[in-house]
């Protein structure tokens, strides 16, 4: 008998059909259940998400590194669009993170701190730590003064505190993060 | 065991693990996803309301004989097949909740009147005790009817836009004011969407087994095994 009839004969066996198609079934509800949890907002964060989910998910160096030029020349703005290129479907912990620290940075003053651009920086944080698979970011770059996530969340709160510190003089001595 | 019997159960198996859980499935994926005018997407789980619905609707389901539970869960068929019946049955209901969730809208005073609507429409189908070809027909026609409401006329008359059909709409309720009924129209997509889920799910519940088991001379098998004795059936008659 060949390994072809065999193959064959093994596909008209209801117990096996019937386990091939509860695995399948498991996998497509699970993705369901991923799609209602994880809310994508478009076709390409489903096609991330996906493709994270089996860890074949890879952003783009080329506009990762375009990003992190733009970023160390403190032009916000175009870093801000070079890593979003970069991390298209939202899946990545590091590029997501420096994203946050571009709106950081672009809200911090030496007398104030713009709170929408920091609300924004919250909500790039949390997207970051959400595809950090331990639920922390650290990211071991030199030109950072923050380099965790917990460390950019407490800043981030305390720029947009009020309260009595907000007064103090020798806060325009505090080094940009 | 013949060949033919055989290859009917490997057709059963087929049905019953892949067929049926993934078309139920896909209509409750799709029966929950909203595309707006920009293209982007939101999956929206059912409401309580649409849940209850789809018990009501399970429930009528059965009574006409459209879902025969015995033929999807009983103590003769194996554990896989078991599983699998029991996969069908939430598939369905899930389909059932998001299907009834993408043809009502989604709240104000007109989805309680939708609601209203449904609730009613299942009870009296329970109550008429249709077959399952009524039921099905009888389903066609609401979950149409509800798909015209919400998106056709509905949508034609909250659109921001003059469109024909908003003009249409308008010239044959002339003198009607929609006071202040709050709407929020869905993308255009959205109904494609829709029309899709109700497609699939009328599918789902048209493939579901029903009826007798067919019996071993019904899928052409010669010989019928029996405890204690072998009986061979009578040649079908031409």
């Amino acid at each position: 008998m060949s390994a072809a009839s065999t193959v064959d004969r093994a596909w008209h066996s209801p117990a096996l059909i019937r386990s091939a198609g509860l695995l399948v079934t498991a996998a497509y509800a699970t993705f369901i259940v991923w799609a209602y949890v994880a809310q994508p907002r478009t076709l390409r964060e489903v096609r991330g998400g996906v493709a994270a989910s089996i860890g074949a998910y890879r952003i783009d160096p080329v506009a990762f590194d375009e990003g992190l030029r733009f970023f160390r020349a403190d032009r916000f703005a175009e870093s801000r669009r070079a890593f979003e290129r970069a991390d298209q479907a939202q899946r990545d912990a590091r590029t997501q993170y420096y994203i946050a620290y571009a709106f950081l940075r672009e809200g911090w003053g030496r007398v104030y701190a713009d709170d929408a651009l920091y609300r924004q920086a919250q909500v790039s944080l949390q997207r970051a730590l959400a595809a950090s698979p331990d639920g922390v970011v650290r990211v071991d770059d030199p030109d950072l003064t923050l380099k965790t996530s917990d460390e950019m969340a407490e800043a981030l709160a305390r720029g947009l505190r009020r309260d009595a510190s907000d007064l103090n003089p020798l806060s325009m001595l505090e080094k940009r993060p | 065991m013949t060949s033919v019997r055989a290859a009917h159960l490997a057709r059963m198996a087929w049905h019953e693990a892949f067929t049926l859980p993934l078309v139920l499935l896909s209509a409750a994926l799709l029966g929950g996803l909203r595309i707006d005018i920009r293209g982007g997407l939101a999956f929206v789980p059912p409401p309580l309301m649409a849940l209850v619905l789809a018990m009501v609707l399970l429930a009528a389901l059965y009574r006409s004989g459209a879902l025969d539970p015995a033929r999807l869960i009983h103590p003769a068929r194996t554990g896989l097949a078991n599983a699998s019946g029991a996969v069908i049955i939430v598939s369905l209901g899930a389909a059932a909740a998001q299907t009834i969730a993408a043809l009502t809208p989604e709240a104000g005073v007109l989805a309680l009147v939708f609601d209203v609507a449904w609730l009613v429409l299942f009870a009296n189908t329970i109550a008429a005790r249709p077959d399952r070809a009524r039921l099905l027909s009888s389903l066609l026609v609401i979950l149409g009817a509800a798909f015209m409401v919400k998106f056709v006329v509905l949508g034609a008359l909250y659109a921001p836009d003059g469109s024909l059909t908003k003009r249409v709409v308008m010239a044959l309720v002339e003198g009607v004011s929609l006071g202040t009924l709050a709407y929020q129209p869905a993308g255009p997509a959205t109904g494609y969407v829709a029309f899709a889920t109700g497609l699939l799910f009328l599918a789902g519940i048209a493939a579901l087994p029903h009826g007798a088991e067919p019996t071993p001379a019904s899928t052409g098998a010669l010989v019928r095994v029996v405890p204690g004795e072998i009986v061979v059936p009578d040649p079908p008659v031409e």
